[in-house]
């Protein structure tokens, strides 16, 4: 193919092409949404096909599904299949299909694609809508004590401001095991455990001290964000709401959701807004791969290099607090660009704190890679084989320690990073802690070179873009790479200057699937680095239902967990590490 | 009667001086991580409060959970009263038997473990293995060496083998000073620091045995277990290091050796915590591979003592 016809060929029109070849009569209809976007709408019978052929076939990754009700505009319920596709013709391809609203049955896609299994559950927790041929069918998001035949968003469920009676009184999520050894000990790990300050409940399964299996539950901290962004904020204010998913990587977060706005209503956002949002994206990964740096050592019971790396950090939040005027990267973003704009005495005192943190950084990683130990506690740990990786769609750090070069900034360059020159995706193929490590660091310093960059070569000019005009229903992609991956968020407007519908999904979100398959093998020691090497928030991927913490749940859990959980199976000599 | 003075001394000075040492230690690591750190006295406020707070136990744990905290703290008071410290005599004769000692300072470790099986907890049970565990690693080299300077010395009370090392009598030297290397490394992965705080790994077993005590035991474990460290130390500087102290117990003399022993004990806490603080804890997998080193020391000031170089 030449140049002119290339150009001539829109992103992900090739995609569109392969299916109608490959599914002829498949394909009902397809809608383009921005430059790199467009939606295939297909029978939802051909749901497991075409998602596959997309995903196996013209290396197309898995971030999330979107679950829609659509009833109110067109009778029906929606899913949104949305395929990143970096292999040849990188772009976004959306595969949409609708669900009958009187069966509310759709062939699950999970058997093929594994990647698909969280969003699944959660599609059937919080719409009913049945994946048929579902292997795991276990709640997800909702508690156990959540009425069975109350759907959160649905447009006609319960008023978001009133709670609905608990329905049991007992915990009656189960564990599953999947391992193949018959005598395992089952040791808990959480809800609080004293490594993570966030709520996560662990199985460990385990032998001795090696585990074969592990199983997880999470979304104990759920704040019901996306209900209180279609139900009470104007869709310009869920921006400041989206800061407050993350404690951490908030920006990545706001920034992801006004550009999905803004592809959707087509809003052109000035070029140094532009630069802006790509330069406070980078202080975010400043800080947040500090602190996990940080965190490695600690989990090592390294404490030092723990403290040295936070003590560094806090030049990180300075330069937060220097360029957004508060020391998290938070409300900075605006629909159509940002609200403040970097001074030139803000961009020379910018480059002096990076000058400093460089040295900084340089000097404790030296200390950390030459500490005693490090190698053994790090190398070999928490190995993510790089078939489940594929089958899974991990993101950021994770995916790239196996690599796997997906980093959302050069796999589709937006922003600021499209101007950018001499950067690449990091990768380290270990597929271990160490790899992981060496990622973040190594990126850390491409950050600090990016923003010197992005300060010198943004153009003068506007910040923000007004006067546009407003059209309901319009539906786009918006996403960033957060330090922990990337981060996408899917909004539809609606017609009440609110969204219709907003899918936050954090980076986590597609990394928490693949943690049973690194724990197997390793030791109950290693479990907490494990956890830690993927960077978990927790916060973040619980941001979906109605229901916040309720006092209740916590108190049958602290009570369980002081239970002794030892329970002993029949026996078996077998040493196994299972593969999936 | 002076020597049943000394005894008491001794482990007044030890017990009360324990938590003291474990807050300067906590003071050294603070002042590392570049913290301002909590007061050198901490150590005494966290013991005074935890005795005032009432005690709860699993429901599961038995009379082995109850008694180990006291038989913990009595077996190190027990050890530090035979302890040629601050006289190169042992003041209680009977204590200051190198087998008595090695079996004194086996029994809490039984206890330990025995008690963290007993609370039925999965991460006790697992931290009262690694405990065992650290114990089979590191006791051959404890007791080799202190083979190696009896039968240097003579003799296996502790007493007359601080002396004869005193008085650079120990008979073959390089084999002694060797001993000496090696003792000091099983000291120190004996006083459960970092890199070889397994049992207690905080960060992987959340505190492993500690985490089911609460209130006055754990008051008294916490108490033994800095009791013991400073035991530990106490053993490695009475038997190696015992210059300065008092040969002939006059009141002044042994002022003098009292003196030199804190200062000297002082020096081995310091050193100890200044190395716990720069190194990350070793997976407890690789335990052997450090023990080995150890117990490979130890063997060699066998064969010098063999060849007697």
């Amino acid at each position: 193919m030449t140049r002119k016809e290339a150009a001539k060929v829109r992103p992900g029109q090739t995609h569109v092409e392969a299916v109608r070849d490959t599914f002829p009569g498949a394909v009902l209809d397809v809608a383009r949404q921005a430059e790199d976007q467009v939606t295939i709408t297909i029978p939802a019978d051909m749901l497991p096909d075409v998602v596959e052929f997309l995903y196996y076939g013209r290396d197309g990754w898995l971030p999330n599904m979107v679950g829609n009700d659509e009833r109110p505009l067109n009778g029906r319920y929606a899913l949104y299949y949305l395929l990143s596709m970096e292999g040849a013709d990188p772009s976004f391809v959306t595969v949409r299909a609708e669900v009958d609203p009187s069966t509310r049955e759709f062939p699950s896609v999970t058997p093929r694609v594994p990647a698909c299994v969280w969003s699944e559950r959660e599609v059937r927790d919080m719409f009913g809508l049945a994946p048929v041929g579902l292997p795991d069918e276990r709640r997800l998001v909702l508690p156990d004590d959540w009425p069975d035949d109350l759907y959160p968003l649905r447009k006609d469920s319960m008023d978001y401001r009133r709670r609905p009676a608990p329905a049991t009184d007992v915990e009656n999520y189960s564990f599953l095991y999947e391992g193949d050894v018959e005598e395992t000990t089952e040791v808990p790990m959480g809800p609080l455990h004293i490594t993570s300050d966030e709520p996560g409940h662990f199985r460990l399964f385990v032998e001795g001290e090696e585990i074969v299996d592990a199983d997880y539950r999470l979304f104990y901290v759920h704040r019901g964000m996306e209900k209180v962004a279609e139900s009470r904020l104007s869709y310009d204010a869920v921006t400041f709401l989206a800061d407050r998913i993350c404690g951490i990587c908030g920006c990545a977060h706001s920034v992801a959701y006004a550009e999905s706005v803004e592809r959707a209503q087509g809003i052109e956002v000035p070029l140094r807004a532009q630069y802006i949002r790509t330069i406070l994206l980078e202080v975010e990964r400043l800080h947040s791969h500090l602190l996990n740096l940080g965190l490695v050592c600690h989990y090592c019971g390294f404490d030092t290099g723990f403290q040295h790396f936070f003590r560094v950090r806090e030049k990180a939040m300075d330069l937060a607090e220097l360029l957004t005027g508060a020391r998290k990267t938070y409300g900075l973003n605006l629909i159509g660009g940002v609200r403040r704009d970097i001074l030139e005495d803000q961009k020379m005192a910018t480059v002096r704190l990076v000058r400093e943190l460089r040295g900084d950084v340089e000097a404790l990683v030296d200390m950390l890679l030459s500490t005693a130990n490090f190698e053994s506690r790090t190398a070999g740990i928490g190995r993510l084989d790089p078939k489940a990786a594929r089958d899974f769609s991990p993101v950021g750090p994770v995916a790239r320690g196996c690599g796997f070069a997906r980093d959302v900034r050069f796999n589709h360059p937006f922003d600021g990073y499209a101007h950018l020159e001499g950067f690449g995706v990091r990768t380290h193929d270990g597929c271990d802690v160490q790899s992981r490590t060496l990622v973040r660091i190594e990126e850390f310093m491409d950050s600090l070179s990016m923003i010197e960059q992005l300060l010198d070569g943004a153009p003068a000019g506007p910040v923000l873009t007004e006067g546009w005009t407003y059209a309901p229903h319009k539906f786009a992609l918006g996403y960033t790479e957060a330090p922990r991956g990337e981060d996408m968020h899917w909004a539809m407007a609606g017609d009440n200057q609110k969204c219709y519908r907003w899918r936050a999904k954090a980076a986590t979100y597609s990394n928490w699937p693949v943690l049973r398959h690194m724990f197997r093998g390793n030791t109950v020691a290693d479990a907490a680095i494990i956890v830690g090497s993927i960077d978990p928030c927790y916060s973040c991927t619980d941001r979906v239902t109605v229901v916040d913490v309720n006092k209740r749940t916590e108190t049958v859990l602290t009570k369980s967990q002081l239970e002794s959980y030892c329970r002993r199976r029949t026996h078996s000599p077998l040493k196994g590490r299972g593969d999936a | 009667m002076i020597e049943l003075t000394v005894a008491v001394i001794q482990v007044l000075l030890l017990v009360l001086l324990a938590p003291l040492a474990s807050g300067v230690t906590r003071k050294v690591r603070a002042k590392m991580h570049t913290r301002q750190g909590t007061s050198i006295f901490q150590d005494y406020y966290d013991l005074a409060k935890l005795w005032r707070r009432c005690e709860v136990q699993p429901g599961g744990a038995g009379l082995v959970s109850r008694a180990m905290p006291p038989i913990f703290l009595g077996t190190m008071v027990i050890i530090a009263a035979g302890l040629p410290l601050i006289a190169r005599a042992c003041p209680v004769p009977l204590l200051g038997d190198v087998i008595t000692v090695l079996y004194l300072m086996a029994l809490p470790r039984f206890m330990f473990s025995l008690a963290a099986l007993d609370s039925a907890g999965s991460y006790t049970a697992v931290g009262g293995v690694r405990e065992l565990l650290l114990g089979v690693l590191v006791e051959p080299a404890l007791i080799l060496t202190l083979m190696v300077l009896a039968l240097a010395c003579g003799s296996t009370n502790l007493g007359v083998m601080a002396d004869s090392v005193a008085s650079l009598a120990a008979y073959p030297p390089v084999a002694v000073v060797v001993a000496g290397v090696a003792f000091a490394c099983a000291c120190y992965v004996e006083m459960g620091k970092l890199p070889f705080d397994v049992a207690e790994a905080e960060q992987e077993l959340q505190e492993g045995p500690l985490a089911e005590f609460s209130g006055p035991s754990l008051a008294m474990l916490k108490l033994g277990m800095s009791v013991k460290q400073l035991v530990v130390a106490s053993l490695f500087v009475a038997v190696f290091l015992p210059f300065g102290a008092a040969s002939v117990a006059t009141p002044l003399g042994l002022a003098a050796g009292l003196v030199l022993f804190v200062a000297k004990l002082a020096f081995v806490m310091l050193a100890a915590a200044v190395i716990e603080n720069a190194v990350m804890r070793v997976r407890y997998q690789y335990l052997g591979r450090y023990t080995w080193f150890v117990f490979g020391l130890a063997a060699l000031s066998f064969v010098f003592l063999v060849i007697g170089i």
